[in-house]
C-alpha cells in the first residue's frame, strides 16, 4: 500500500507534533506510584481542528489545558474489556476479531487514541491560523501494571540501600503506559525530559543530561535531559535507581549503569563494548546518530535487550565475570543486537507496523554482520542455518508469517493470514513466538537481498538513510523534513533501485508480499551413458506454510575432478534437471581431489568403490545406477542457502560421509550430520568419530555429531564393538595419560575443547543397552568425572561444565520397573539411581552454600529431580518446585522450577496445580515470569484441543476467558500469550466442555418462568432465561439480550468452518457501536466512535470528571478494572471436578456481586443527575436505554435469587435430566 | 630372756603360717609385711627384756610395736623426703640425721647407746622373699651411663620412652591416588557440611515415607536474588586471585579470550594498543577521570533562588 504513495509520509492525525515535555516530579517507591505532567506541542494541519486524540492508558488524568484554557476530555479505552463482559461468547474467532477492532479503534497509527481531548473553542479562531498548541496534562500512575515497572526488595534500609528501581519497558509501542503521548513510531518530535528522584537515586533516560539540580529541600535532584534529535514516543524511556555509575573508558560519552555491587561485572562486561561501536560505524560509515549512549542493567526485565533512544535497557542477569565463558558471546550479541537497534529501529523509525520488516531486518541484518565478523564465519553460517531452520519449522507449522502484510483498505474480509488465530493487522494483537520468527525471517530476507545486489550496495543503502534521517534530524521542524527518519518499505526498495540499479521487485513478492517457505525434496540418479546427473527437485507447495517458487537454484556438485556449482531454472512443469558431469570414471589414478574452496585433498574412496559394486548389484535397469563409474562425492542443493527453504535429499550414505569428512561448509557439514542419523553403519561412525576427533572442525559441529553418535550407536546397538561410543575419544582427550579414568583438572582455555568436554557426557548419557537401559559403564564413568572433577587450578568457572555434568545424569534415566503400582520408597531404590540421586542432593544443597553463576546447577538439579519423578523413581510431588518457583528466587531457577510444575500438570492432570499456576500468571511481581509461565502452559499444554480431559470445565474456561479478555491488558505480550493459551486448549471454535444452549434447559427453564410468576413481562422472562443460563455456565457473565441468539445460533452448529467462525464479528462490531463499551460501574466512558455526536460538554463537566476521579483515588486508577478483580476472586476458588458442588455459592456469590454493583449505580447515577441539567438532550436518550439495561439488570438479579432460592430450580440445576 | 621373744616370735610365725595356711588366698606382699612386723615385736620384746620386763601383755607389747613402727616410718619417709629435696633418690646418711635432729633426737647419744653392753643381738629375721614388684613392661636395651654422669645416678628409663623413631614413608606421588584422595576428601567436607547443614536447618524431601533420606536444604527466597547469582563466590575469587597471580602473563591475554572460540586478533591488538597491557582500566581511570566530561560525574547544581516557585 505504502509502495504505491511514493510521496513521503502522511500523518493520519490532523496536526503534527513538534515538541513534548515530559516531567515526573515524584516518584514514590514505597507507593509505587509517579506524578508528573506532560506538555505536547503541535501544529494544526487542518482548518478548525477540534479534537485532539492522544495515546494514554493506565494514567490517571486530573486536568487538560490547551494553551492554558482548560480542556473537557473523555477517557476511553475498548482494549480494557475486549468483549463486553455480559457477553457469553467464548469462542476463539470472536474474541480475536473483537480484540483486532479494539485496538484498531485506538491504534496511533491511525490516528486514535485512548484520550480525545476537545480543544476550548476560544481558540478555534486561532487554528485557522494555524498556531501552535500547548496541551497540557497532569497525570498520575498508581501501581502500574504496565510501562513501569517497579522493583522493590523487600529488606530493611532505605530505597536506595535496598537496590530499589524503577524502569520503563513494554512490547512494541507501550509508552502511552506511562504518560499521555502520541504513541505511535511515525509521530515524531522532540523532547525535553525531566525527572525528579531521591537524591540518592539517578534518573536514567533518552537524551543528553543538560543538568542535575537539587531542590529546595536538597533531599531530591532533578535530571533535565534534553533530546533534540526528533524521537518517536516508543522510544522514550526512563530507568531510576541508586545504580552505580560506570563511564566508559574507551568512549567517554558512553556511560554505563547497573545495580549496587555489580561494578566489578559490569567493568568486566563493558570492556568490549567500543569494539562493537567501532565495527557498526565502519560498515555504515556513519557515525552513531545521538550525541551519548547509555546502558543500564535493571533486575526484573521485561525482555533482555530493549533499545530506546539513545540507551539500552538491558536484563541484569547479562552481567558476568571474566570466570564465565557461556555467557560471554550471549552478553555481547545482546549488546550487539541493541546497539544495531539504535540505528535502525531508534533513530530510524517506521512509518507504519507493515514497515516494521524494514528495520527488524536491517539491524538483524547488520547484527549478522557483527557476528560473522567476531565470531567468525563458520559461527554466523552456523547461526544463519539455525534461523533458517527455525523460520522453516515455525512457518510449516503454523502457516506462514507474513512479512509486509497489505491490506487493502481496511477490508476485513481479506485477512492474509487466515490460519492464524489472531490479527497481524497490529503489533499488539500478535503472538509473541510469531513476533520473534517474524523478526527472524526479516534478517533473512534482508540476507536475500544483499545475495542479490551484493553487500556493497547494500552498505551503501543502508548509510544513504542513515545520512538522509540526519540531515533531516538537525533541521528544525519543517512540515516534511522529519519524516526522512521515517523509513517504509517503498522508501527502501527506491533506495535499493537507486543505489543498485536492479529489480528485486520479485525478490519481494516472493518473500515479503507472501507468506511461507519453500520446500523442496530432491533426489538423482547418475547416467553413465551419457556421463550425466539427473536431478529431480520436486517441491510441496500445497501444504501449509509452504508457497511455489519459481527461479534460480544453486546445485553445487562436487565431483573427482572438483567442486561444480551449476544454476537450475526451477520451472512450473520441469521437474528434472539434467547436469553434464565433468570427470570420467578415474578414480583408480592416485590424485588429489580439489574442493570449492580450492583445497585438495586425498580421499580415502573405497567406501565409494564398495557402494558402487553393491548398488550396481542391485541395480541392474543401467539408468538408476549409482556405480562405482559415478564420479560423484557428494551434491548440495542450493548451499547459499538463498532461499527461504527445506530442503530434503536423498544420496546414498557414502556421499553423506565423504560430505561430512571433505566439505568445507559448516552448514553442510550439519546437514551431512543430521542425515547420517538414518545410517547407522560403522562407516557412518567412522566418519563421526573423525570428525569428532579433528581440531579444525568447527566446535559447533562437533558438538552436533556427538549426539547423532549416539544415536547411531544405539541403532547399532547389536554389532557395536568396542567401548560405549565416545568413550575412548573423550578418554584420550580429557583424561590423564597416566589413569584413564580420571579427568585431567579443569583447564578451559581452550574453548572449541571446553564445549566438547560440556557436550560429550550429555551425549553419552543418551546411550542405551539392549535393555534399554544406560549402560553402567557410561553411568559410572560420568559419576566418576563428577567425583573427579578439580577446578582449583582454572581460571573459568566450571558451573556450565557441572551443570552439564548433571545434565549427563539426567540423560542417562530410564523408566523405572515398576512392578505393582506400589508407592515409591527410599528403600525400593534402584542402586544406580541412589547414586544419581546422592549426587544431585549434594549438588543442590552445595549450591545453598556456594551459589554458582546464574544458579545453573540448580537449574539442572531440578530439572533432574523432574526426570526422576518422570520416570517413577521418585514420587511425584510439586511441591518441591512449587518453593522454587517462588518469587525471590533468581529467575532461571524460578523458570526451571515453573517448567517442572507444568510438566507435573500435564502428566498428573493437576487442576490444583494448573490453578496454581495460573494464580501466578495473574499475580507475580515479574512480567517475564508471567509470560514464561503461559507460553510453557502453550508448549507443554495440560490437554488440547484434541484430547479429552477431566481439567477441562468451564470454571477453567471462563477463567482463561477473563485472563485475555481484561486480566492482562496491562501487557500486550501476556495477552497475546493467553490468546495462544486458550487456542492451544481448546481451538477457535466454542471449547467443547461447554455446555450447549440448546440443551432445553434454558427453554424449560423460561417455561417454567412463566408458570411460575406470570407477572413477569415475557421480555423478562427471556432475560431470566439467559440468567439462568449463566447460573449454569458458572460465573458473574452475563448476556445482553442482543448477544443471545447468536450465541445460540452459533451453538446450534457447533462444527462451524472457519469462515463463519469469523462471521460474528461484525456483529461484535456493531454491537460495540451501539452500546457503551465500558463495564456498567464506570458512566465516564464513552465510545469514541460517536465521534460525531459526542457532545464534549463544558470545562465544567470535565472538572466534575475529575473530581469524580480524584474521589476514587483508592480505587484502580483504570476504569472497568473493577468488575474483573471481583470476578477473578470468584474464579479463584479451586475448581472441583464435581460441577453441581461449585454451582451454588457461586451462584449466589454471583448475586451478591451484583447487589453490590446496583450501589455502585446508584450512588453514580445521583451524581450524573446534579449535572444532568447540563447534558440533558445529548444524554437523554443514552441514560434511557441505560435505567432500562439497569431495570434489565435488576431484574436478571432477581431471577436469579429466585432461582436459586427455588427448590425446583435448584434441582433443575443439579442434574438438568430432572427437568422435563 | 630370749623364750618369751622367741616364743613370741614363733607364735606369731605359728599364727602367720597358721594365717598362712588358713587363707590359701594371703598374697605373698602381705606375708612380707607380716614377717617384717614380727620381727619389730621380736625388737621391741628384747628392749623390754633389757629394761628388765619380765612378762608384758600382749596388747602392749602390739602398741610398743605400733609406736615404734610408726616412729621408723617416719623417720624413712622425713629422711627420703630430705633426699628428694636434695635432687637424689636414695636417702644418704646425713638424710637420716638431719631427720632424726628433726624429730626431736639427740644423735649424739646414739654411738653410745649402741655400744652399750647389755644390749641384746637379735637373730637376724627370716628371710621372706620380699613382693614381686609386677616389672614394667622393659623395651630394647636400656642405656648405660655415660662415663660423665655419675653411677649412683638412676639409670636411664626405658628407651621407648624417650627415644623418638623417625618413621619414614615415601610421598605418595601416585597421581592417581592423589586425584583420588583428593575428591574423596573433598567429597565427604561437602557431604560432611551439607548434612550439618541439612540437619540444623529446614529441608524439604523427595520421599514421603522416610524425610531424612537426601535432605534437601529448604529453598529460602532472599530479597535481592541476583546477587547470590551473579557475583562470583569468594571461593572462585580466590581461585581466581591464585591464578592470576600465578599466570600473571596470561592477564591481558584473557581479557580478550573470552570472547569466543575465534580470538579476534586484530581486536585484541587494537585494544592493547590504546591501552597499556595488563588490568589497566581500573588503574588508569582516576587520572583520566579528571579529563572525563561526563555528565553524570558532573557535580549536582545547587538550587537557583530564582528558580523558585
Amino acid at each position: 500500500m505504502n509502495r504505491k504513495k511514493d510521496k513521503g509520509f502522511e500523518s493520519p492525525r490532523p496536526y503534527k507534533l513538534t515538541h513534548q515535555v515530559v516531567c515526573i516530579n515524584n516518584i514514590n517507591f514505597q507507593r509505587k506510584s509517579v506524578i508528573g505532567y506532560v506538555e505536547l506541542t503541535i501544529f494544526p494541519t487542518v482548518v478548525n481542528l477540534n479534537r485532539i486524540k492522544l495515546s494514554s492508558k493506565q494514567c490517571r488524568i486530573y486536568r487538560v489545558r490547551v494553551n492554558d484554557l482548560e480542556a473537557p476530555f473523555i477517557y476511553n479505552d475498548p482494549t480494557l474489556e475486549v468483549c463486553h463482559h455480559e457477553s457469553k461468547q467464548r469462542n476463539l474467532n470472536y474474541f480475536s476479531s473483537a480484540y483486532t477492532a479494539a485496538v484498531g479503534a485506538v491504534d496511533p497509527d491511525a490516528g486514535n487514541g485512548e484520550l480525545c481531548i476537545k480543544v476550548p473553542s476560544e481558540l478555534w479562531k486561532q487554528g485557522d491560523e494555524m498556531k501552535v498548541l500547548k496541551v497540557y496534562i497532569e497525570f498520575s500512575l498508581d501501581q502500574p501494571k504496565g510501562g513501569l515497572h517497579f522493583v522493590v526488595p523487600d529488606i530493611e534500609g532505605n530505597m536506595a540501600e535496598r537496590g530499589a528501581h524503577v524502569f520503563s519497558f513494554g512490547y512494541q509501542n507501550s509508552t502511552r503506559f506511562w504518560f499521555p503521548c502520541v504513541d505511535s513510531y511515525s509521530e515524531l518530535c522532540t523532547w525535553k525530559l525531566e525527572f525528579t528522584v531521591d537524591a540518592s537515586m539517578v534518573a536514567v533516560s533518552c537524551g543528553d543530561l543538560v543538568e542535575t539540580v537539587y531542590t529546595h529541600d536538597m533531599r531530591k535532584k532533578t535530571f533535565h535531559y534534553v533530546l533534540p534529535i526528533p524521537t518517536a514516543a516508543p522510544n522514550i524511556s526512563l530507568a531510576v535507581g541508586p545504580f552505580e555509575i560506570l563511564v566508559d573508558p574507551y568512549m567517554h560519552e558512553v556511560t554505563h549503569f547497573c545495580l549496587p555491587q555489580l561494578l566489578p561485572l559490569l567493568k568486566h562486561t563493558m570492556s568490549y563494548l567500543h569494539e562493537i561501536f567501532e565495527f557498526y560505524e565502519e560498515i555504515l560509515t556513519c557515525r552513531y546518530p545521538y550525541s551519548c549512549f547509555k546502558t543500564v542493567f535493571v533486575d526484573e526485565a521485561y525482555v533482555q535487550v530493549s533499545s530506546y533512544a539513545s540507551m539500552s535497557i538491558f536484563s541484569t542477569n547479562l552481567l558476568h565475570s571474566a570466570m564465565i565463558i557461556d555467557q560471554t558471546p550471549v552478553t555481547r550479541r545482546c549488546l550487539a543486537q541493541a546497539l544495531s537497534q539504535q540505528f535502525f529501529g531508534c533513530f530510524i523509525s517506521r512509518m507504519s507496523w507493515s514497515d516494521e520488516w524494514v528495520l527488524k531486518g536491517i539491524s538483524g541484518y547488520i547484527y549478522g554482520l557483527y557476528l560473522k565478523k567476531t565470531f567468525g564465519v563458520n559461527e554466523y553460517r552456523h547461526w544463519i542455518k539455525e534461523e533458517l531452520d527455525k523460520i522453516v519449522e515455525y512457518e510449516l507449522k503454523t502457516g506462514g508469517v507474513l512479512l509486509h502484510p497489505a491490506f487493502c483498505g481496511g477490508k476485513e474480509k481479506d485477512n492474509p493470514t487466515p490460519h492464524l488465530h489472531f490479527s497481524i493487522k497490529h503489533p499488539h494483537t500478535l503472538s509473541w513466538e510469531y513476533y520473534k520468527m517474524f523478526q527472524c525471517k526479516a534478517h533473512l530476507v534482508m540476507r536475500l537481498i544483499e545475495n542479490r545486489i551484493s553487500m556493497e550496495f547494500m552498505l551503501q543503502v543502508f548509510n544513504k538513510l542513515l545520512s538522509l534521517a540526519s540531515t533531516a534530524s538537525s533541521q528544525k521542524y519543517q512540515s516534511h523534513m522529519w519524516s526522512q527518519m521515517l523509513l517504509s518499505t517503498s522508501g527502501f526498495l527506491k533506495s535499493i533501485s537507486n543505489v543498485s540499479g536492479k529489480d528485486i521487485g520479485p525478490l519481494i513478492k516472493q518473500w515479503v508480499d507472501q507468506s511461507g517457505v519453500v520446500k523442496f525434496f530432491g533426489s538423482f540418479a547418475f547416467n553413465r551413458k551419457r556421463n550425466v546427473l539427473e536431478l529431480e527437485i520436486r517441491q510441496d507447495y500445497t501444504s501449509s506454510g509452504t508457497q511455489k517458487y519459481v527461479g534460480p537454484i544453486k546445485v553445487t556438485v562436487q565431483e573427482l575432478d572438483g567442486s561444480f556449482n551449476h544454476t537450475l531454472q526451477i520451472e512450473e512443469n520441469s521437474l528434472k534437471h539434467d547436469i553434464p558431469c565433468h570427470s570420467k570414471s578415474r578414480r583408480n589414478k592416485k590424485k588429489k581431489i580439489p574442493l570449492m574452496n580450492g583445497e585438495e585433498v586425498d580421499m580415502d574412496l573405497s567406501a565409494m568403490e564398495r557402494q558402487g559394486n553393491r548398488s550396481r548389484r542391485k541395480t541392474s535397469t543401467g539408468v538408476f545406477e549409482l556405480g562405482a563409474d559415478s564420479p560423484l562425492l557428494w551434491i548440495r542443493i542450493d548451499p547459499d542457502m538463498s532461499i527461504l527453504r527445506k530442503v530434503e535429499f536423498e544420496q546414498a550414505d557414502f556421499m553423506w560421509q565423504y560430505q561430512l569428512r571433505y566439505e568445507r561448509d559448516v552448514v553442510a557439514q550439519e546437514e551431512a550430520i543430521s542425515a547420517l542419523e538414518k545410517f547407522p553403519t560403522p562407516a557412518s561412525r567412522l566418519a563421526l568419530t573423525d570428525i569428532l576427533e579433528q581440531e579444525q572442525c568447527f566446535y559447533k559441529v562437533r558438538m552436533q555429531a556427538c549426539f547423532c553418535l549416539a544415536k547411531i550407536a544405539n541403532s547399532m546397538m547389536s554389532t557395536w564393538t568396542g567401548p560405549p561410543a565416545m568413550k575412548s575419544l573423550f578418554t584420550r582427550m580429557f583424561c590423564c595419560k597416566s589413569c584413564p579414568n580420571i579427568v585431567k583438572t579443569n583447564n578451559f582455555i581452550n574453548f572449541q575443547s571446553y564445549f566438547l568436554q560440556k557436550t560429550m557426557p550429555v551425549a553419552m548419557a543418551l546411550l542405551r543397552d539392549m535393555q534399554n537401559l544406560c549402560p553402567k559403564e557410561v553411568l559410572n564413568f560420568i559419576l566418576d568425572l563428577i567425583k573427579y572433577n578439580d577446578n582449583r587450578k582454572n581460571k573459568f568457572s566450571d558451573n556450565y561444565y557441572r551443570a552439564e555434568l548433571i545434565d549427563a545424569l539426567t540423560n542417562s534415566l530410564t523408566p523405572a520397573i515398576n512392578i505393582s503400582n506400589e508407592v515409591r520408597t527410599v528403600d525400593n531404590l534402584n542402586s544406580d539411581v541412589r547414586l544419581i540421586l546422592e549426587e544431585i542432593t549434594r549438588f543442590l544443597n552445595m549450591e545453598k552454600l556456594l551459589p554458582s553463576y546464574r544458579n545453573t546447577i540448580t537449574v539442572s538439579c531440578l530439572r533432574a529431580i523432574r526426570m526422576l519423578q518422570k520416570n517413577g523413581h521418585i514420587p511425584s510431588d510439586p511441591s518441591l518446585f512449587k518453593s522454587y518457583a517462588q518469587y525471590g528466587h533468581f529467575v532461571d531457577v524460578r523458570v526451571a522450577a515453573l517448567e517442572a510444575v507444568v510438566d507435573y500438570t500435564r502428566v498428573d492432570r493437576s487442576s490444583e496445580e494448573l490453578q496454581w499456576l495460573l494464580d501466578m500468571v495473574q499475580n507475580d511481581p515479574s512480567h517475564y515470569v508471567r509470560h514464561k509461565i503461559l507460553s510453557m502452559l502453550g508448549k507443554n499444554p495440560p490437554f488440547t484441543k484434541a484430547s479429552e480431559s477431566s481439567l477441562c470445565n468451564e470454571a477453567l474456561v471462563d477463567q482463561l476467558w477473563k485472563l485475555m479478555n481484561s486480566g492482562t491488558s496491562h501487557d500486550w505480550r501476556l495477552r497475546c500469550d493467553a490468546v495462544n493459551f486458550y487456542y492451544t486448549l481448546f481451538g477457535l471454535t466454542r471449547p467443547s466442555c461447554l455446555p450447549l444452549p440448546e440443551l432445553g434447559l434454558v427453554l424449560n427453564l423460561k417455561e417454567k418462568k412463566a408458570v411460575l410468576n406470570p407477572t413477569i413481562k415475557p421480555e423478562a422472562g427471556g432475560i431470566g432465561g439467559v440468567g439462568a443460563l449463566d447460573l449454569c455456565a458458572n460465573g458473574g457473565i452475563h448476556t445482553p439480550i442482543s448477544g443471545f441468539p447468536s450465541s445460540l445460533e452459533e451453538e446450534h452448529l457447533p462444527m462451524e468452518p472457519p469462515p463463519n467462525g469469523v462471521a460474528p464479528a461484525p456483529h461484535g462490531l456493531k454491537r460495540k457501536a451501539e452500546t457503551p463499551l465500558g463495564s456498567p460501574p464506570e458512566p465516564v466512558q464513552f465510545t469514541a466512535q460517536e465521534e460525531e455526536d459526542i457532545d464534549m460538554d463544558t470545562v465544567h463537566d470535565s472538572q466534575a470528571f475529575i473530581y469524580h476521579h480524584l474521589n476514587m483515588l483508592e480505587r484502580p486508577s483504570t476504569p472497568g478494572k473493577e468488575p474483573p478483580l471481583v470476578e477473578q476472586t470468584l474464579l479463584s476458588m479451586p475448581a472441583t471436578p464435581l460441577p453441581a458442588f461449585i454451582k451454588e455459592p457461586s451462584a449466589s456469590k454471583h448475586g451478591e456481586h451484583h447487589h453490590r454493583h446496583h450501589h455502585h449505580d446508584h450512588k453514580k447515577k445521583k451524581k450524573k443527575h446534579k449535572h444532568k441539567h447540563k447534558h440533558k438532550h445529548k444524554h437523554e436518550s443514552k441514560d434511557k436505554d441505560k435505567d432500562k439495561d439497569r431495570e434489565r439488570e435488576r431484574d436478571r438479579d432477581r431471577d436469579a435469587h429466585a432461582f436459586t432460592s427455588s427448590p425446583a430450580s435448584g434441582r433443575s440445576l443439579r442434574s438438568p435430566s430432572l427437568s422435563d | 630372756m630370749a623364750d618369751p621373744a622367741s616364743v613370741g616370735s614363733g607364735s606369731l610365725s605359728a599364727s602367720g603360717t597358721r594365717s598362712g595356711s588358713g587363707k590359701t588366698t594371703t598374697s605373698p606382699a602381705e606375708n612380707y609385711y607380716l614377717a617384717r612386723r614380727r620381727t619389730l615385736q621380736v625388737v621391741v620384746s628384747s628392749l623390754l627384756t633389757e629394761c628388765g620386763f619380765e612378762s608384758a601383755e600382749k596388747a602392749a607389747v602390739e602398741s610398743l610395736t605400733e609406736m615404734i613402727q610408726s616412729y621408723i616410718s617416719e623417720v624413712g619417709r622425713s629422711a627420703k623426703s630430705y633426699c628428694e629435696h636434695t635432687a637424689r633418690s636414695t636417702p644418704t646418711l646425713s638424710d637420716v640425721v638431719v631427720t632424726l635432729i628433726e624429730m626431736g633426737f639427740n644423735v649424739d647419744t646414739l654411738p653410745t647407746y649402741a655400744k652399750r653392753s647389755q644390749r641384746m643381738v637379735i637373730t637376724a629375721p627370716p628371710v621372706t622373699n620380699s613382693p614381686v614388684v609386677p616389672k614394667a613392661l622393659a623395651a630394647g636395651q636400656k642405656r648405660v651411663h655415660p662415663p660423665y654422669i655419675p653411677s649412683h645416678l638412676p639409670d636411664f628409663p626405658d628407651p621407648h620412652t624417650y627415644i623418638k623413631t623417625p618413621t619414614f614413608r615415601e610421598p605418595v606421588s601416585d597421581y592417581q591416588v592423589l586425584r583420588e584422595k583428593a575428591a574423596s576428601q573433598r567429597r565427604d567436607v561437602e557431604r560432611a557440611l551439607t548434612r550439618f547443614m541439612a540437619k540444623t536447618g529446614e529441608t524439604q524431601s523427595l520421599f514421603k515415607d522416610d524425610i531424612t533420606a537426601f535432605p534437601l536444604i529448604a529453598a529460602r527466597p532472599s530479597s535481592i536474588p541476583y546477587l547470590n547469582a551473579l557475583l562470583p563466590s569468594e571461593l572462585e575469587l580466590q581461585t581466581l586471585e591464585e591464578t592470576d597471580s600465578s599466570e600473571q602473563d596470561d592477564q591481558t591475554d584473557n581479557e580478550n579470550a573470552p570472547s569466543n572460540t575465534v580470538t579476534d586478533e586484530a581486536g585484541a591488538d587494537k585494544e592493547n594498543s590504546v591501552l597499556p597491557p595488563g588490568g589497566v582500566v581500573p588503574a588508569v581511570k582516576p587520572s583520566e577521570e579528571t579529563v572525563i566530561d561526563n555528565p553524570y560525574l558532573r557535580p549536582v547544581k545547587k538550587p537557583k533562588v530564582r528558580r523558585k516557585k
